[in-house]
């Protein structure tokens, strides 16, 4: 493995499975003017909390617009939160300044949801996984080049390609391309911010394994940010699903997938494709779209479009706060003792 | 029975700085009355290029159709159609949705109006009672409030309602096929499972064919009745849908299958396909998938594998498919 400088720190700590990464009480509103005057907001990220042991994934899941890019950036600090904490191993990083930062953002990268749009076209993709190596004063000259061929083995693409440009290359190879860039500078916690999206079925579960076999290898966190419940269920140890800048559920993954608790999770689960003619779900219809993050609905911000059979006034009107319905299982919604089934069967 | 549309040696090509690419090569298919006929593969299989040869949208030059190809609808050859005729057929027999509705809707009309336009293109009806089909459409595709919606712009509408438009403007005069190239890629999973259920909805009502484009195998599952999948601008492998799921023959068919996640199969471990497609200037010899194909033969890197037959109805084109009543 790459050298252990930036490890050495933590070790002594890791004897037990630990939090790297605590969320509480996150917000993050964006200011709109126009039709609706200044003083509006966007409140793309309402009061997220949320923590993450170290060496595990957690999937932020959820539809677009949701808030998933939002709480990512915020997280590690590309944007400033409005409120709200994170801390990093401990430390409270909305209050670090200047070169205790710049530490802090070596230890923590990010893998963006485009892969075209996040590399420079007029870099070459060796100049660009090189670049953060230089920027971190981690190599130079010959030492760089050595880690930059190493990196690209690393994630599965040839040496050779270093010399070619972002065009010249497939969406799964810009996308490992990313990945290499932000592994290089040996990082312990990723933001991986729908890394597969943009790519077809067959490179998708590439990608999927080469993170699996890289957080092993390298023993890393990772908040994978995906809109997709089917390929989340092969990375993620823990699912936390985001609605209108809330999260509604979180559970470990066998348990989620197995009895979700909150209505807008049974229809994200049953709205995913099954690959099999035989053994279609039934679907749990899920009406209309995502509401405003402007003006997000009173009550519960999901009772627009809530399916569950025993909704009623209180939906409309109180909002459900997110509790444990279970151990370790949360879930905001009045009625998630007494979950919706998912529907199974020909 | 004869099909409703019959490709036949479809090869269309473009003439590009690095040689010619090949981008769809000797496809034939049929597409039968009222089925959804599922046509899947990677990005760059030749796909849309596949669609939009059927409606001759392929600009000449750089394109070029191959000698032999045909395109039979009722018995025409839309390839040697007038351009009068054709555009008869585009739209009014023929319809076809694209995968990025933002970039084939005019950004400067309402969509109230590019429905009225599609409709009075082919039709005799007035501004007013084709305003008032428009509106009849928009309820159809599930838009709220079609009365107001109709005076909305495009940009105003999310990705699912945008579609939601294409979809009403395919349907405007009642097309007897219609083409939907990845309809709901761009989508959200919720979403797209609205769409898909309004397309199969919509199928049976108008008594429609489908020919259903997507880079996900998964998806057909739920509303193909036959699959072709396609791999270097060829089809080489086609067959009912529970065939191709069941039984795949072609280690590609076989490869993509195992790409697919699986939520109900979360131990499954998720399989790639190794290597990527080549670019349609640089098709591999003997068999094209030949370069990542785990299961390949000496012959295969020489020789074009032959149609082998391995059960009725059920085709693959590879060296190791078992033909039918050997095992
Ligand atoms: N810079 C910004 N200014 C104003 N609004 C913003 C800004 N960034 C995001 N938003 C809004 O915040 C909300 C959440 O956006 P975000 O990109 O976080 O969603 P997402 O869940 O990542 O969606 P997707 O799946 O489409 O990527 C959206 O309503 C979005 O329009
Ligand atoms: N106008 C063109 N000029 C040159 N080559 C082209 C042209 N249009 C398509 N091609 C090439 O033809 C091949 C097939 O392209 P096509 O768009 O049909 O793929 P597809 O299967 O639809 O892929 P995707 O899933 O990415 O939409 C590709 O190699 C593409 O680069
Ligand atoms: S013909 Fe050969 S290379 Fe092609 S798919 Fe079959 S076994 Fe693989
Ligand atoms: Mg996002
Ligand atoms: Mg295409």
């Amino acid at each position: 493995m790459l050298g252990g400088n930036t490890r050495g720190k933590v070790l002594g700590s890791m004897s037990s499975p630990k939090t790297l990464l605590r969320v509480e009480s996150l917000v993050k509103h964006f200011p709109v003017g126009g039709l609706f005057g200044p003083g509006d907001h966007v409140r793309a990220v309402d009061g997220v909390s949320l923590s993450l042991l170290r060496g595990q994934t957690l999937a932020l899941v959820g539809e677009s617009g949701s808030g998933k890019t939002t709480l990512g950036r915020c997280i590690v600090r590309l944007i400033e939160p409005t409120s709200g904490r994170v801390s990093f191993d401990g430390v409270d990083i909305l209050a670090l300044r200047g070169t205790d930062m710049r530490a802090l953002r070596r230890r923590m990268q990010i893998v963006f949801q485009d892969p075209a749009g996040s590399l420079n076209p007029r870099m070459t993709v060796g100049t660009a996984v090189r670049e953060p190596l230089e920027v971190h004063r981690i190599a130079r000259g010959k030492d760089a080049h050595a880690r930059v061929n190493k990196l690209f083995r690393e994630v599965g693409l040839d040496p050779s390609l270093t010399t070619r440009y972002p065009h010249e290359l497939s969406g799964g190879q810009k996308q490992r391309v990313g990945i290499a860039r932000a592994l290089s500078i040996q990082p312990e916690f990723i933001v991986l911010d729908e890394p597969v999206s943009a790519l077809d079925v067959s490179v998708q579960a590439q990608v999927i394994n080469l993170l699996v076999d890289l957080q092993k290898a390298r023993d890393l966190t990772y908040l994978f940010i995906a809109h997709d419940l089917a390929v989340v269920r092969h990375i993620a140890d823990r699912i936390a699903v985001m609605y209108l800048g809330k999260i509604v559920e979180t559970a470990d993954v066998i348990p989620l997938y197995d009895r979700p608790l909150h209505p807008y999770t049974v229809s994200l689960l049953s709205a995913v494709p099954v690959p099999d003619p035989r053994a279609q779900r039934k679907r749990v219809p899920l009406r209309g779209e995502v509401p405003s993050s402007r003006h997000p609905p009173p009550g519960c911000p999901f009772h627009t479009r809530c399916p569950h059979t025993r909704k009623d006034e209180r939906c409309s009107t109180e909002v459900p706060k997110l509790q444990e319905v279970e151990p370790g299982r949360w879930a905001a919604c009045h009625y998630a003792e007494t979950p919706m089934t998912l529907g199974r069967g020909a | 029975m004869t099909a409703l549309l019959r490709v036949r040696n479809l090869s269309t090509s473009f003439a590009t700085e690095s040689g010619l690419a090949r981008a769809v090569d000797d496809v034939s298919f049929d597409l039968e009355q009222g089925e959804t006929l599922g046509l899947v593969g990677e990005s760059g299989c030749g796909k849309t290029v596949t669609a939009l040869s059927i409606l001759r949208l392929i600009a000449e030059p750089p394109g070029q159709y191959g000698e032999e190809s045909r395109i039979e609808y009722e018995g025409v050859n839309l390839l040697e159609l007038s351009a009068r005729d054709l555009r008869e057929i585009r739209g009014a027999q023929i319809a076809m949705i694209f995968q990025e509705p933002m970039s084939s809707l005019n950004p400067v009309l309402t969509v109230g109006s590019q429905i009225v336009e599609a409709i009075r293109a082919h039709g005799s009806e007035s501004r007013r009672e084709a305003t008032e089909r428009a509106v009849e459409l928009l309820t159809l595709v599930g838009i709220p409030e079609p009365g107001r919606q109709i005076n909305d712009y495009p940009h105003q509408m999310s990705g699912g309602m945008q579609q939601r438009v294409m979809i009403a403007m395919a349907l405007s005069c009642r097309p007897k096929i219609l083409i939907a190239d990845e309809p709901t890629t761009a989508l959200d999973v919720t979403i797209q499972a609205q769409i898909l259920d309004l397309l199969m909805d919509l199928k049976v009502r108008f008594g429609m064919s489908v020919l259903f484009i997507t880079h996900d195998l998964g998806v057909l599952a739920g509303i193909a009745d036959r699959v072709a999948v396609m791999y270097g601008g060829k089809i080489v492998e086609e067959g009912e849908v529970h065939a191709i799921f069941e039984r795949p023959a072609h280690p590609y068919t076989q490869g993509l299958l195992r790409a697919v996640p699986h939520i109900d199969r979360p131990t499954a471990q998720l399989r790639g396909i190794p290597g990527a497609v080549p670019t349609a200037t640089e098709w591999p010899s003997g068999c094209r998938f030949h370069p990542r194909c785990s299961q390949r033969i000496d012959r295969c890197s020489t020789e074009t594998p032959p149609d082998i037959t391995t059960e009725t109805e059920h085709i693959a084109r590879c060296w190791v498919a078992t033909p039918a009543g050997k095992s």
